[in-house]
C-alpha cells in the first residue's frame, strides 16, 4: 500500500464515507475541511431527522464524525482549506491553508453544497417578515428541541404553508435545476409538525410533486393520508402580512381563482445552490465546472467519480443536489477510483 | 381531483323538462334540471404550432401550469375570468372551442409584463396573450380592434411619408372608429399647448399638416420594410393555412 495520502476535501456524508472507505483498506488520508468542526451540512445548519432513515442527524452522522476521528490513518485538518494543488499524476503537491505541504497520490472533492439564500426571493417575505423562514430553520427548531413556533412571539402557528421549489427550478434567477430533496423534506416536516402539534393544519404549494422512488408512499402518501397534510397546486405570487397574520396569494389552479390565505408561519422549501467556493475550487484543483457551477463529472459509464482532471475525483453535492443516501454512495465509488488510481501510480513508478 | 366550481356550469348545458315523469314520480320543472356533461372529445395538435408561429407566442411550450403569470396578473385583479395559465393549458392542449369562447376577454393585456418577470420558465406570457390575440383576428374569430386600427393608420402614414403627422394620425384614427374629433381630452391638450407654446414648432408642425413631406431617401427604405412585412405575413399565413388576404371567415 502507498504511504502517499490520498487528500479528500470536505467533511459531510461523502468525504467522512471517502476517508472511512480508504483508511479501512489501509490507505492514509488527509481530511481537510474548512469548518471547525466536521459533519457538513446535517451538522453545520443542525438537520432533525434524516430522510430516509428517520435517525436524528447528529447521531447517523455524529457516528461517521466519530469513527473517522478515531482513525489512525486519517489525518483531520478543522479550520483549513486547500491553497494550492499541483502537479501530475504520481507527483501531485498540495498545500494547505494552515502552511502544511503534503504529496497526496490523489484528491477527493467531496465540497458540498450551499442552501440557496431566500433573500434573493423578496416577493415570498423572507428578510422582511420574522415569521417567514427555511425549511432549515425548521429543521433547527425540530432538532434543538424548541418545537415549531414563530420567530416573532414564540407562539405555536395554528396554519404552516411550506413553499416548494424556493431557488430551484426558476429561470428568472438561474436556477435550472430541481433541487431533488425538497419535496421529500416538506413532506418529512409537514407530518413532523403534524406530530407535534396536531391541532395545526399545514398546507404545501406544489408546481410538480417530486417525492421519487420508495419516497412517494412513505412521505407524500403518508403525508395526505395519516397526517392531513394538504396540497395546493399554486405557485405563490407574494407574501405580505395583515399586521398580524402573514398573508399568502396566488392562484388556485385547479379552481382556477385568485386566493388570499392567511398563515401564521410560512416555510421556504430552499434548494441546493452549487457552493459559494465552487469557482476557487475549480481553480484550484484545475477541474472544469458544468454550466450550473456544479463540478463537472467525468462520464459515469466510464470513469465513475472522475473529474475533467487525472487523479481529481468527485463525490455528493458538490456535482449537483444530492441525497445523503446517494452522496454516501457515490463517495465509496470515488474513494474505489482514487485507490486505483493511486495504486496504478504507485505501479507506474515501481516500472 | 373534480373541480367543484358552481361558474363552470354554463347556462347552455342545462336541461330541464317541463313536463316529465319518471317511472310514474312527476319531476316536472326545476326537479329534472341535470347539466350536460363538458366532454372534451379531441385535441386539436394544430393549435400550439399555430400560437408559437406568431411573434410573441415562441416559447409557449415551456409552461407547466405553476399559475406566476396569473396571479401576477394586472388584469385578472380586475377580473377573474382573465387567465392566462388557462389559456396557455388550453393552447397546449388543442382545446380550441374553449379558447375561442373567451376572444373577447384574450386581447384585453395591458402588456404590463409582470408575468414576464415572475414566470419562472420564460414562456413570455405576455408575448403569447399578443400572438393569442393576433392569432383570433387573422382567423377571423374577431374583429380588427382599435388598437390595430390605430397600428394600421400609423403605419400606413409611415409607409407613405417616412414620417407620422399626429394631427392627420388622430384625425384619420377617430374617422374609423367612429369617434368624434374633438375629444375633450384633446380640447384640454390644445387648449394648454397654445398656453405656451413655442411659435416655431408650432408653425413647423402647421407647415407639416398643410403639405405632408416625405422623409428624404425614403423609397428604397420603404421598399425593404414592405418586403420584410410581406414576409412576415405571408409567414403567418401559411402557418395558419390562410389563403388571400383577410380573415379566413
Amino acid at each position: 500500500m502507498s504511504s502517499a495520502p490520498i487528500l479528500v476535501v470536505g467533511g459531510g456524508p461523502a468525504g467522512l464515507t471517502a476517508a472511512h472507505a480508504l483508511a479501512s483498506v489501509g490507505q492514509p488520508v488527509v481530511l481537510v475541511d474548512k469548518a471547525d468542526r466536521l459533519g457538513g451540512a446535517p451538522i453545520l445548519s443542525g438537520y432533525a431527522k434524516l430522510v430516509p432513515s428517520g435517525e436524528w442527524a447528529r447521531d447517523a452522522i455524529g457516528g461517521m464524525v466519530r469513527r473517522v476521528e478515531q482513525n489512525p490513518l486519517v489525518n483531520v485538518h478543522r479550520n483549513t482549506t486547500v491553497a494550492a494543488f499541483e502537479g501530475e499524476p504520481g507527483r501531485f503537491r498540495a498545500r494547505l491553508s494552515n502552511g502544511q505541504e503534503i504529496e497526496p497520490a490523489a484528491a477527493i472533492l467531496c465540497t458540498g453544497f450551499t442552501h440557496f439564500d431566500s433573500v434573493n426571493k423578496p416577493e415570498w417575505g423572507f428578510g422582511t417578515y420574522p415569521d417567514v423562514v427555511t425549511t432549515t430553520q425548521v429543521e433547527q427548531m425540530l432538532s434543538s428541541g424548541r418545537g415549531v413556533h414563530c420567530p416573532s412571539d414564540g407562539r405555536e402557528p395554528e396554519r404552516v404553508a411550506i413553499l416548494l421549489c424556493v431557488g430551484s427550478r426558476d429561470r428568472q434567477i438561474g436556477r435550472e435545476w430541481c433541487s431533488k430533496i425538497c419535496c421529500t423534506v416538506s413532506a418529512n416536516i409537514a407530518m413532523e409538525i403534524r406530530e407535534a402539534l396536531p391541532r395545526c393544519q399545514v398546507y404545501i404549494y406544489y408546481m410538480d410533486i417530486r417525492t421519487f422512488g420508495l419516497y412517494e408512499d412513505k412521505y407524500y402518501w403518508a403525508s395526505q393520508e395519516e397526517y392531513r397534510v394538504k396540497y395546493i397546486k399554486a405557485r405563490i405570487a407574494e407574501v405580505t402580512s395583515d399586521g398580524k397574520r402573514l398573508i399568502v396569494k396566488g392562484e388556485d389552479t385547479l379552481v382556477k381563482r385568485p386566493i388570499t390565505i392567511p398563515f401564521d408561519l410560512v416555510v421556504h422549501a430552499i434548494g441546493m445552490d452549487p457552493n459559494v467556493d465552487n469557482v476557487l475550487l475549480a481553480a484550484t484543483f484545475g477541474v472544469k465546472l458544468e454550466p450550473h457551477g456544479h463540478i463537472a463529472r467525468a462520464p459515469t459509464y466510464s470513469a465513475m467519480g472522475g473529474t475533467s482532471r487525472p487523479g481529481v475525483f468527485v463525490a455528493g453535492a458538490a456535482t449537483g443536489p444530492e441525497t445523503i443516501d446517494d452522496s454516501i454512495a457515490q463517495a465509496q465509488a470515488a474513494a474505489m477510483a482514487a485507490l486505483a488510481f493511486a495504486q496504478g501510480g504507485l505501479a507506474r513508478a515501481a516500472e | 381531483m373534480p373541480i367543484h366550481e358552481k361558474s363552470l356550469i354554463r347556462p347552455e348545458n342545462l336541461i330541464t323538462h317541463e313536463e316529465l315523469v319518471i317511472d310514474e314520480v312527476n319531476v316536472s320543472g326545476h326537479w329534472s334540471t341535470f347539466i350536460q356533461p363538458r366532454v372534451v372529445t379531441d385535441y386539436d395538435e394544430r393549435l400550439q404550432e399555430e400560437i408559437a408561429a406568431l411573434p410573441g407566442g415562441e416559447n409557449i411550450h415551456r409552461c407547466w401550469q405553476c399559475g406566476s403569470c396569473t396571479n401576477s396578473c394586472t388584469v385578472n385583479a380586475i377580473n377573474p375570468d382573465f387567465n392566462p395559465r388557462y389559456w396557455i393549458y388550453l393552447i397546449r392542449l388543442g382545446m380550441k372551442e374553449e379558447l375561442v369562447r373567451d376572444k373577447e376577454i384574450i386581447w384585453q393585456c395591458v402588456s404590463c409584463n409582470k408575468c414576464t418577470y415572475a414566470c419562472p420558465r420564460d414562456v413570455n406570457p405576455e408575448g403569447v396573450m399578443k400572438a393569442t390575440a393576433r392569432w383570433l383576428e387573422l382567423k377571423g374569430y374577431t374583429e380588427k380592434k382599435p388598437s390595430a386600427i390605430f397600428d394600421e393608420e400609423f403605419s400606413a402614414q409611415v409607409f407613405a411619408k417616412g414620417r407620422i403627422e399626429e394631427g392627420r394620425l388622430l384625425q384619420r384614427f377617430f374617422a374609423r372608429t367612429r369617434q368624434k374629433l374633438l375629444q375633450d381630452w384633446l380640447v384640454e391638450l390644445a387648449r394648454r399647448l397654445f398656453s405656451r407654446l413655442p411659435l416655431m414648432l408650432m408653425m413647423k408642425l402647421g407647415w407639416a399638416s398643410l403639405f405632408h413631406p416625405r422623409t428624404r431617401g425614403w423609397r428604397k427604405a420603404r421598399a425593404a420594410i414592405a418586403d420584410y412585412v410581406a414576409e412576415c405575413e405571408a409567414m403567418e399565413r401559411q402557418v395558419l393555412g390562410l389563403n388571400g388576404k383577410g380573415p379566413s371567415s
